[in-house]
């Protein structure tokens, strides 16, 4: 989190991390997607030849708060080729917020704990508190065969305190839950460290409605969210 | 001893520096036009943009920092108009207004003329008081503002005579003069002009999006590979303490070696000493089998002197602790009396031993002791892995040039027909307590030190040890050494673990 006074400005940034080909980008391709134009930037890929992310990709979304403060949201994907570690540190450097994506097949059980805990010797390099950066954990490709079933997925949610949302992000299904969840989680950090509320005014209902609200949420549980006029969830 | 101290009491190296404080990614830095826009080519296009659609243009970063600047056509008219003190004075005024005000319709600026339903991201017009107009757009970038692009001056389709701001700020301005000046500008309906800016702020946003990806990328790629270096680094340093700790742990084994030899032979001087004392009848006569009995005693304690008095040699090696002190040397003599020591074990095994040495004699500067230790080492290798009925060749060479050496030199070879060496092990056997057999049932003693002697008191002489040999057939050691040997170095490095010499800056 950057919080300039000055500039009146706060930037917080969340990374989606996993192993390769879980489908890191498909999730920022498919916010980008359901977003006007108006509240984000251009989506910055850098790809290889066989669609395999190079560095990382940038998806900045933004908004004007009542409080007169302008709020950028960078959502970054880390590259998932176990080669490229040294980039995924970099793009890791002072994530507010994780969002780990996996594949939920029973094959791909292992690689999800290796990246896993390259995750945390990754957070622990950076200087980053692993128990204090939120990570929310999406179940990406529930649709294909061999996926694991959903009291799988809750033994896995039962074994730790990160909230776990299934998806298939090429349909766009569980991509707004799961930037929900980890923005929503990224707010209370950082109202914890900076009093966001106390000090610019700025509320987790508020920060979170004026995301979602420039977004095409339809069919969402979002959505559901917004209608409720936006509570506590 | 504490983790972190070397033997010396020293600090070892800290650990790797922290991570989390290296300077703010590129990532989490605002980035600038600058930094996004290949600064010259973007002049070029906004050159040929500004002379296709005859109109001036002008590029400022957000800190007012002008980034292009074409005129087009208004040079003469603005120049003749600056020439009046008042018309100097306003504009100087306008253009501050249209280079750093507000990007809002306040202090003289309006929205523009444009059809209804135009999006026109924030643009601006300011009048000049010379009837002339500008337009301004802001750079917006990602809910930032990086700039703001100004074209113009224009005159305005409508703009009939000179206006009256004008000529009331500028007495006696020859108005015909001012209007041939005037028709040089380009002159255009403003819905027109903005149609131009606009599609200008689409080129502009492109190139920013292409130049932002180039940049980014560079960085990070940058970033991530001085990540890679520090990441070997600090495997670099983990090494490096290992090194040093083993360095540590192998001197210790030298030190503790080396009092425990001490410890050793005192007592057994003792034991050889009393044996003699007994075997020549000093407290009484014995009879023929004690007499057997005590110089057997007498014989294994020399033994056992012998490989303590390797174990103290190679140690005081190790420990970097043997000087060399070189007088001359007469090699024939020297070679008897090496030769005359293996004798009876030789005789005993019934060896032949043929000794070639030169008629002229051999005359060389060498560490007497030192030398004669390496001839017997061998020899006695020689000796003990030669089956009974086979022969040792001792050979001493004539001085002559030796060109591995790049001295003149002399050689003694040792050549045996004994079990041999098997080829994989010939690279190993001048380590100390190397033992090419190395099972609790093998048939040869020895503490495996005699060829570490060897080959580190042939270094120390500034030669050379080879081995050739073939299992089952033999084995030829061959020692060459120079007959001036170099000043003796302080110390004799171990055989071992010799750091590779550190590479030298060439410029």
């Amino acid at each position: 989190m950057q919080l300039n006074h000055a500039q009146r400005e706060l930037t917080v940034k969340v990374v989606y991390y996993g192993p390769g080909l879980s489908g890191k980008t498909t999730n920022l391709q498919m916010i980008h997607a359901r977003t006007g134009s108006e509240g984000r930037g251009k989506l910055l890929t850098v790809e290889t030849h066989d669609d395999r992310t190079l560095f990382f990709d940038l998806l900045p979304v933004f908004f004007h708060t009542k409080g007169g403060y302008t709020v950028k949201v960078k959502l970054f994907t880390v590259p998932g080729q176990v080669i490229h570690n040294a980039t995924r540190r970099v793009v890791l450097q002072n994530a507010d917020a994780v969002a780990f994506i996996a594949d939920s097949r029973r094959s791909a059980g292992q690689e999800n704990n290796q990246y896993w805990s390259n995750l945390q010797d990754n957070m622990r390099e950076n200087g980053l508190n692993a128990a204090q950066v939120p990570i929310v954990i999406q179940f990406n490709k529930r649709d294909l065969p061999d996926t694991k079933t959903d009291a799988e997925l809750e033994e896995t949610r039962a074994r730790g305190k990160e909230p776990v949302i299934g998806a298939v992000a090429i349909r766009g299904e569980g991509v707004l839950e799961t930037l929900f969840a980890v923005l929503q989680l990224a707010y209370r950090k950082m109202d914890e460290q900076a009093g966001l509320s106390r000090n610019i005014g700025l509320g987790e209902a508020e920060f979170l409605k004026l995301i979602f609200a420039r977004m095409d949420t339809a069919g969402t549980r979002v959505a559901e969210w917004l209608a409720s006029g936006g509570g506590p969830r | 001893m504490s983790d972190h101290l070397d033997s010396g009491g020293r600090e070892l190296a800290p650990e790797t520096p922290r991570l989390d404080q290296r300077p703010l990614s590129v990532l989490e830095r605002r980035l600038t036009l600058a930094d996004m826009l290949d600064v010259d080519s973007f002049s070029e296009l906004v050159k040929s943009f500004a002379e296709l659609y005859k109109l001036g243009i002008q590029v400022f970063d957000e800190k007012g920092n002008r980034l292009a600047w074409i005129k087009v056509g208004n040079g003469d008219f603005c120049g003749y108009v600056f020439s009046f003190p008042e018309g100097q004075r306003c504009c100087t005024q306008t253009v501050a207004r249209v280079k750093g005000g507000p990007l809002a319709t306040t202090q003289n600026a309006r929205a523009p003329q444009a059809p209804p339903g135009t999006k026109l991201h924030g643009m601006i017009a300011v009048p000049c008081f010379t009837g002339l107009r500008y337009l301004v757009l802001p750079i917006l970038w990602e809910g930032d503002v990086l700039g703001r692009v100004v074209f113009g001056p224009f005159t305005p389709e409508d703009l009939g005579e000179l206006p009256t701001s004008l000529t009331d700020l500028t007495p006696g301005i020859d108005l015909a003069q001012a209007q041939a000046y005037l028709a040089k500008i380009r002159r255009a309906p403003e819905s027109t002009i903005i149609k131009v800016l606009l599609h200008f702020s689409q080129l502009l946003e492109t190139l920013v999006a292409a130049g932002q990806k180039t940049f980014l990328t560079s960085q990070v790629h940058i970033e991530a590979t001085l990540e890679s270096n520090r990441d070997l680094e600090a495997q670099n340093r983990r090494l490096e303490q290992m090194n040093l700790q083993l360095k540590d742990m192998d001197r210790l084994k030298s030190s503790f070696l080396a009092t425990v030899s001490h410890e050793l032979r005192t007592p057994l001087t003792s034991i050889i000493g009393y044996s003699e004392m007994l075997s020549e009848g000093l407290v009484g006569t014995l009879n023929q089998e004690q007499t057997e009995y005590v110089r057997t005693i007498m014989d294994k304690g020399d033994t056992l002197l012998k490989l303590i008095s390797s174990i103290l040699d190679v140690t005081q090696i190790e420990a970097g602790k043997v000087r060399l002190t070189f007088e001359p040397v007469s090699v024939g003599d020297l070679v008897s009396t090496a030769v005359s020591s293996v004798k009876p074990q030789a005789q005993k095994k019934g060896l032949t031993i043929d000794l070639k040495v030169p008629a002229r004699a051999v005359e060389v500067r060498a560490d007497r002791e030192k030398l004669r230790q390496v001839m017997v080492n061998l020899l006695s290798n020689a000796v003990k892995f030669t089956p009974k009925g086979g022969w040792v060749q001792v050979l001493v060479t004539e001085v002559r040039f030796q060109p591995e050496l790049d001295a003149d030199g002399w050689r003694f070879v040792v050549q045996d027909s004994g079990v041999g060496i098997p080829a994989d092990q010939l690279d190993k056997i001048f380590q100390s307590f190397y033992q090419v057999d190395n099972s609790s049932t093998r048939e040869f003693g020895g503490a495996g030190l005699g060829l570490a002697i060897v080959k580190s008191y042939v270094e120390g002489h500034g030669g050379q040890v080879r081995v050739q040999s073939e299992l089952g057939q033999g084995s030829r050691f061959e020692v060459v050494l120079p007959v001036q040997p170099p000043p003796p170095r302080a110390v004799i490095a171990p055989p071992l673990s010799e750091p590779a010499p550190a590479p030298v800056d060439r410029f």
